[in-house]
């Protein structure tokens, strides 16, 4: 075997030697007016935003109407001001003029109503179904007319890239025209996106020529970084305390949450639309709910399970503007768990460490998908803590495709997290009972519902915040959902480069860092 | 006589044909109601992790644009009508005509495939030549024993292990892609295309040695155990040249047979190979299509790769015959 290693070695010697090897900002010298990062997220049908591209918060080519500054609140951005109708049902933008194309023409009113339009009629990521239509009413306001009040909708000015109509068509996808801070320059697809600063950007410049995104595989991205060839790379908790030379790890809080749904309704045989099997004779109790969330120590979740990469979490929405701490859930309380149990009826009575009432043992089955560790890893911590209590758990890994047919009826370990309320509404309101895979327990609370529904329908922003805290308030003694933990999510960035102030993040590691990358800068 | 050479072959060729068509018939309906029958909703798939944001009117719009509201059969009907036509359909994942995507996507591979093919087959000869010709000795045993190793090690195992010694251990070779991070198209060199394929192309090529030096060396035992080779012996050939002139001539017709027979086997570890260094080939677009149950372009790809281990094996069967008359006579069943 001489032979083939030598042969290999002296081709990898010739290739190497000739093609060089270019490393990021850690070798001194000038700072490099490039950047590279290695955070996932391609998007594999191209970078049009009434597909979904930049759904996210940063299209980078295209510019959107709104933005969320570091703490989540909605500021401008290509428009200028905008406004609610009393009825909800009119949004009106008022568009800056200074803000042009890549290719030079101005961004219009029509170019507003135009994206609006188009992106509610495709079939892409990105929802805007409530849209009746969108119309320029002058060369720089937009009315954009709902079919309902929706306070959320101005996610939807957060996230949605304003397109140009005069250059938008099937090839879009791959040649994106915008105003955003970056214009692309290259597309290798499956492998990298490079682009470039677009000089004619109205807002603050990036500091850096080019930006080259690296679509690397986990392990290769950790390659990447060892190697001294990306400054900045998105990699899992898992691997956030490995030594990386000339790097440092950088931690952002997440709202990329954990948690349990529990079946809310009794088992009397009911079925779904679908025909799938509704509830379950343990959790429907209150008092089993009640007595699992207060069963739980969190902390001790985040620390033996995300090795201390998280939060304990106390809610859906946990340090988002909507926030509402008097919902959070007791935690670490086993003897208030045994109370709970106690008083409800639930006794060891054939004493073999599980309890029972009427026949029925306190046990259930805690369904996670299958592939996913982290999920395993909190499902079996969960059986560990709540067995003491007298509360039997199976933990049982399935695909998503069983866990959609049991989830009625199982209690089901699921993430979410976002920074759309909206995501309350679906996870809480009896209406989206069975929809999707939310509220998959139909929980139903007529006070939660109203509250809900008066969120949505609020003109006013601050009184949308304090209906989604009256919602909060409302569900946390049905304890419909126990929440485990937030994830941090782990980066790790070039010494020698800034990323600024960090924004609380939504579910889905690594595309969401870049909501600030125009303020990114090289410090040596 | 050669009026009759001209029709034979003229039927053959129409047989294979035949063949070709029964086959690629086949493989279109048994992939089409495996991956209609599979339990993953393709708007789900798409969906993802979206699944938050993304309501049931979206979802019907989704459905709607891919034409997913007809029943199956029917979707099935029109694929098939669109494809004598030429025209391959629409992939979602990549918001392209399906043709567009294999031939992108197979151009990148084809380097990567044709380099481990011939890596794998000239090495694989090589090797096995030696081991037979060495029978016994300690350099049999050695290289037995790395075939039995490689075998049995799954081709992204291999491949991390090279990316971990070779891209960043030594910092010889790039950790990813089939071009320089960040480096425009046009300054891109072949020298710099080359030096991301070696190690995909090495992995890759580990999925095929094996078989081949196997049996390789196997046909080398019999052949050396033969009367022509004892005849050569007795009249004082040795080494190489008894090796060369005698031996591999016969080894060589089951190692081209299997080399050509290998090409799904190759495709195969084409998935894995580039799934570990984001090599953007087919093998990366097949398993995209696959978790994004991308009907069109699942189907699309596997036409093609049918086609290419039909040709594949083809090849081998002429090549076969020509090298060992005795094959083609027996039709198959030969002594090998």
């Amino acid at each position: 075997m001489r032979g083939f290693s030598g042969w290999l070695a002296a081709a990898v010697v010739v290739v190497v030697g000739a093609a060089g090897c270019s490393a990021g900002g850690t070798s001194g010298g000038p700072a490099p007016t490039e950047l590279r990062l290695a955070i996932g997220g391609e998007s594999e049908e191209g970078y049009d935003p009434t597909l979904g591209w930049g759904r996210y918060g940063n299209p980078l080519f295209q510019s959107t109407l709104l933005a969320r500054d570091a703490d989540l609140n909605v500021v401008n951005d290509l428009a200028t001001r905008h406004e609610v109708s009393p009825d909800g049902l009119v949004w009106t933008v008022d568009v800056r003029t200074d803000a042009r194309f890549s290719d030079g023409r101005p961004v219009t009113a029509r170019d507003v109503a135009y994206t609006f339009t188009t992106a509610a009629r495709s079939g892409g990521l990105t929802d805007v179904t409530v849209l009746v239509e969108a119309v320029a009413v002058d060369q720089d306001t937009v009315e954009l007319r709902l079919t309902k009040p929706q306070s959320t909708f101005v996610n939807r000015l957060v996230s949605l890239g304003i397109v140009p109509e005069h250059a938008h068509g099937p090839d879009y996808a791959r040649n994106p025209v915008g105003s955003g801070p970056f214009v692309l320059e290259q597309w290798d697809e499956g492998q990298q996106l490079i682009v470039r600063r677009n000089e004619g950007y109205y807002g603050r410049k990036p500091a850096f020529e080019r930006v080259v995104f690296v679509f690397t595989g986990e392990d290769a991205s950790l390659a990447a970084a060892r190697s001294g060839q990306v400054d900045v790379a998105a990699l899992p908790s898992s691997l956030a305390s490995t030594d990386m030379p000339g790097m440092r790890l950088h931690r952002v809080e997440s709202v990329d949450n954990r948690g349990i749904a529990f079946p809310y309704q009794a088992d009397t045989g009911r079925r779904s639309a679908a025909g799938h099997p509704i509830g379950n004779a343990v959790t429907s109790d209150p008092a089993v709910r009640r007595a699992v969330n207060a069963a739980l120590d969190r902390r001790a979740l985040v620390d033996g399970v995300l090795d201390g990469y998280g939060r304990p979490a106390t809610g859906p929405v946990d340090g988002l503007p909507w926030y509402e701490p008097a919902g959070a859930a007791p935690d670490d309380d086993p003897d208030a768990a045994r109370r709970l149990l106690d008083e409800a009826g639930w006794r060891d009575a054939d004493g073999d460490g599980t309890r029972e009432r009427d026949g029925v043992r306190a046990e259930f089955t805690l369904l996670y998908p299958a592939t996913d560790s982290l999920r395993q890893g909190l499902a079996l911590a969960v059986v560990d803590m709540l067995a003491p209590v007298g509360i039997a758990v199976t933990a049982k890994g399935e695909s998503w495709e069983v866990i959609r047919t049991r989830m009625h009826a199982d209690p089901v370990l699921f993430g979410w997290g976002s920074h759309d309320p909206t995501e309350m509404v679906n996870l809480y309101s009896s209406a989206q009972a069975g929809t999707e895979l939310w509220n998959p327990g139909f929980y139903v609370d007529a006070e939660v519902d109203a509250a809900l529904d008066a969120a949505m329908a609020a003109t006013d922003p601050e009184v949308a915040t304090a209906r989604w805290k009256d919602a909060q308030r409302a569900f946390a003694p049905d304890a419909p959902w126990a929440w485990l933990v937030n994830l941090d999510h782990t980066y790790f960035v070039d010494s020698c480069l800034d990323v600024g102030p960090v924004q609380v993040e939504p579910h889905g590691h690594g595309w969401p860092i870049t909501w600030a990358i125009t303020g990114w800068r090289w410090t040596c | 006589m050669g009026h009759h050479r001209l029709a034979l072959d003229l039927l053959t060729a129409l047989r294979g044909a035949t063949r070709l068509a029964l086959l690629l018939a086949a493989v279109a309906v048994g992939s089409f109601a495996l991956v209609v029958n599979s339990p993953v909703d393709p708007v789900a798939a798409y969906v993802g992790a979206d699944v938050a944001a993304l309501g049931p009117a979206q979802r019907a719009l989704i459905a709607q644009r891919w034409g997913l509201d007809d029943p199956a059969p029917e979707r099935f009907l029109a694929w098939l009508g669109n494809l004598v036509r030429g025209d391959f359909g629409f992939s979602a994942t990549f918001n392209r005509p399906v043709l567009e995507v294999i031939g992108d996507k197979f151009l990148a591979s084809l380097a990567l495939m044709a380099l481990a093919w011939l890596l794998s087959g000239v090495l694989g000869f090589a090797l096995g030549l030696v081991a037979g010709a060495r029978q016994g000795r300690l350099s049999d045993r050695a290289i037995t024993w790395w075939c039995y190793t490689l075998a049995s090690a799954p081709a992204f195992w291999v491949g991390l292990l090279l990316l971990y010694a070779f891209a960043v251990s030594l910092n010889w070779a790039p950790v990813c892609c089939a071009v320089p991070i960040g480096v425009p198209a046009a300054e891109v060199t072949p020298l710099d295309r080359l030096h991301h394929l070696v190690l995909p192309a090495l992995t890759l090529s580990v999925v095929g040695i094996a078989p081949v030096v196997l049996h390789t060396r196997r046909a080398v035992v019999e052949t050396m155990a033969a009367d022509h080779v004892t005849f050569a012996r007795a009249q004082g050939e040795r080494g190489l040249g008894l090796v060369v002139h005698r031996v591999a001539r016969n080894a060589a017709a089951p190692a081209l047979l299997l080399q050509f027979g290998s090409l799904g086997e190759l495709f195969g570890g084409s998935v894995l190979a580039e799934q570990v260094f984001s090599y953007p080939g087919l093998g990366a677009a097949t398993t995209a299509a696959a978790l994004g149950q991308d009907v069109p372009l699942l189907l699309g790809i596997v036409l093609f790769t049918a086609v290419l281990v039909f040709a594949g094996n083809a090849v081998g069967d002429r090549l076969h015959a020509a090298l060992d008359p005795r094959a083609a006579l027996a039709d198959g069943r030969g002594r090998s």
